[in-house]
């Protein structure tokens, strides 16, 4: 069963065709990596699912539950995440001037309760709703192993720990499918080894989806289960690791980059 | 002793303490409407400090707000209606107003938003100046003296009782918000409007909340202005207003309830007290001088304002990156 289903997604800027298109479906329960030389429009694509940008041309259907179906070019961009999917940017983006649990508490935002009237007068039901929302944010962040940090500004961390605190801050929001976009970059092999665990022990201990971009062929062929790869916009291969690792027109697209091999 | 850590109760024990003051030592009249007046711009600059400093959103035209706040309760107030009543009409009615400057804030960013308020601004105050039915245009509005179940809050010391009760109630109601969800979504719609968009927050809703409680505290205080003066006219709400009440806050410290008020006392009694030294009490425009020159000097040197200096200094000391500090409390 496709917990994410792309169909012919194309878009363009000016005369560029960034994405051309390009289909693919996401396993429940698995995860999926989508690859690609620079440039290629991986992230693009991230952009479109989860409604940054809007596409020209295809669909998108996710599929978080049995009995549930989204349309996600229904939705504007700050309703996604209600719905089970939530991402992570690129070059990380925090909330640089509040302290780690505070970032991971903004990944709640959708299911705190409270008006405005209420907060402002800090009533029960805004109290038991905060003691509830640190609870939880701070099991995620023993998970991952940042206990101690939690109030630390999240903009004067290291970027292997900031990008810790991005990936928190999509778990506490409880999704059925977290797209990662780049989720290793700029972390050393250390930290991309414990990164790989941590990814697989997400999707085994809390049955979450992965989607993820990655250069890091390493972790890729180490955990995806099955890969896409995409060149100017286009689907060229598709398949398990060492399918993609033999397939000539792979080698091709990464030709002189040497990405490939490991 | 914990009790004391707690923010709430600081502001209750403080405002009690500075509420007395004058009870105790004998101030002149004007010393006294000056002290009046610092109370009611630091409302103002609470309120515009949710604005630029948590949600990150200029406005050039809050002046506009606070007039609006002191026609509405002069003129309800004239017409018999009760104080309490009309004080909160004139924070309900610009509340409702700042929720189209939310609307303009969506559409445009950084100096067009800053331009487009500036244009709102203006207009309002020439409304101010034109609707002479409502607000007498330039002869000006004479205010009654504020009352509650038939308590005249007459005397300067009573009245700074009552501002400083307003002050402390509104210094305790947007620290709670601003440390709960509400708050969280405004800083991160300044810090990453990708992240927050991601997180589920839209961006919409925050501006028009941003916008809307900005301008209640304007009205707020506008109203407070009219039953302590007693007397307003056009002019009062112009730019100049506005600009006074964005150096408050950059002075201050952006970002923070105590910086508003620092900024607000800061803006408004030191003016006063260089008016008084011999040669330079001549210069014209003096406050205007000095204004700028604060803010030229606060950017460069007190980049997180007054209130934040102490952790500035100790930073600069260790010669580390001051970008690094907190903007959240
Ligand atoms: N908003 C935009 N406006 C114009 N061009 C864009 C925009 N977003 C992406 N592009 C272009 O689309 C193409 C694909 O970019 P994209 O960022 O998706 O690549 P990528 O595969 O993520 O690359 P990388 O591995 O370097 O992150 C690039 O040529 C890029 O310049
Ligand atoms: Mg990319």
């Amino acid at each position: 069963m496709s917990i994410l289903k792309v169909k012919d997604l194309s878009i363009s800027f000016g005369g560029l065709k960034a994405v051309d298109k390009l289909s693919f479906e996401v396993k429940e329960n698995s995860i999926y990596g989508l690859i690609g030389p620079n440039g290629a429009g991986k992230t693009t694509v991230f952009n479109c699912i989860s409604r940054f940008y809007t596409p020209d041309e295809g669909k998108i259907n996710f599929h978080p539950r049995d009995n549930k179906e989204y349309n996600l070019l229904d939705l504007k961009v700050y309703e996604v995440i209600s719905k089970g999917l939530v991402r992570t940017f690129q070059n990380v983006e925090l909330v640089k001037h509040l302290s780690i649990l505070d970032n991971l508490l903004i990944g709640m935002h959708t299911t705190t309760k409270g008006g405005i009237i209420s907060q402002g007068l800090k009533l029960l039901n805004v109290r038991k709703e905060e003691k509830r929302i640190r609870k939880k944010a701070m099991e995620v962040i023993e998970f991952l192993g940042l206990k101690g940090l939690e109030n630390q500004l999240a903009g004067s961390q290291p970027y292997g720990i900031q990008k810790l605190v991005e990936l928190g801050r999509t778990l506490v929001s409880e999704p059925k499918l977290i797209i990662l976009d780049e989720p290793a970059a700029g972390m050393n092999s250390n930290e991309t080894e414990t990164l790989s665990k941590l990814i697989k022990r997400i999707r085994d201990e809390f049955n979450i989806t992965i989607l993820l971009v990655e250069h890091d062929m390493g972790l890729v062929m180490n955990i995806c289960e099955e890969i896409c790869v995409i060149n100017f916009g286009k689907k060229i291969a598709q398949g398990t690791p060492s399918e993609i690792q033999n397939n000539p027109a792979v080698q091709e697209a990464y030709l002189g980059k040497g990405e490939v091999s490991c | 002793m914990n009790i004391l850590k707690n923010k709430p109760i600081q502001y209750i024990l403080l405002g009690l303490i500075i509420a007395i003051t004058p009870f105790i030592f004998n101030f002149q009249r004007g010393t006294l409407t000056m002290f009046n007046t610092v109370i009611i711009y630091s409302i103002v600059a609470i309120g515009f400090n949710i604005l630029l400093g948590y949600a990150g959103q200029i406005s050039l035209g809050h002046a506009a707000f606070m007039g609006l706040g002191a026609y509405i309760s002069g003129y309800l107030t004239n017409m018999g209606i009760p104080f309490i009543l009309s004080i909160l009409i004139a924070g309900v009615i610009p509340m409702i107003i700042g929720l189209i400057l939310g609307l303009v804030a969506l559409r445009l960013e950084g100096h067009y938003l800053a331009i487009a308020t500036l244009g709102f601004g203006v207009t309002i105050q020439q409304i101010f100046k034109e609707w002479t039915s409502f607000t007498n245009g330039y002869s000006g509005m004479r205010g009654q003296p504020a009352s509650i179940f038939g308590f005249s809050f007459r005397s300067r010391e009573s009245f700074f009782v009552l501002a400083i009760v307003i002050l402390v109630l509104l210094s305790i109601f947007a620290y709670n918000l601003l440390k709960s969800k509400t708050g969280r979504a405004l800083i991160a719609m300044r810090d990453s409007e990708h992240a927050a968009q991601a997180m589920g927050i839209s961006l919409l809703k925050y501006k028009l909340i941003a916008f809307s409680i900005s301008a209640f505290y304007a009205g707020i205080a506008g109203s407070l202005y009219i039953h302590l003066i007693r007397f307003i006219e056009p002019n009062q709400w112009g730019v100049e207003l506005s600009l006074n009440l964005l150096a408050m806050v950059v002075i201050g410290g952006l970002a923070s309830i105590e910086g508003s008020i620092i900024g607000a006392f800061f803006l408004t009694v030191i003016p006063d007290i260089l008016k008084e030294i011999p040669m330079l009490g001549e210069i014209r425009n003096l406050s205007t001088i000095l204004t700028g020159v604060s803010l030229i000097l606060v950017i460069m040197f007190l980049p997180l304002g007054i209130a934040r200096i102490n952790i500035q200094i100790k930073e600069k000391l260790n010669n580390k990156n001051t970008k690094k500090t907190a903007l959240n409390q």
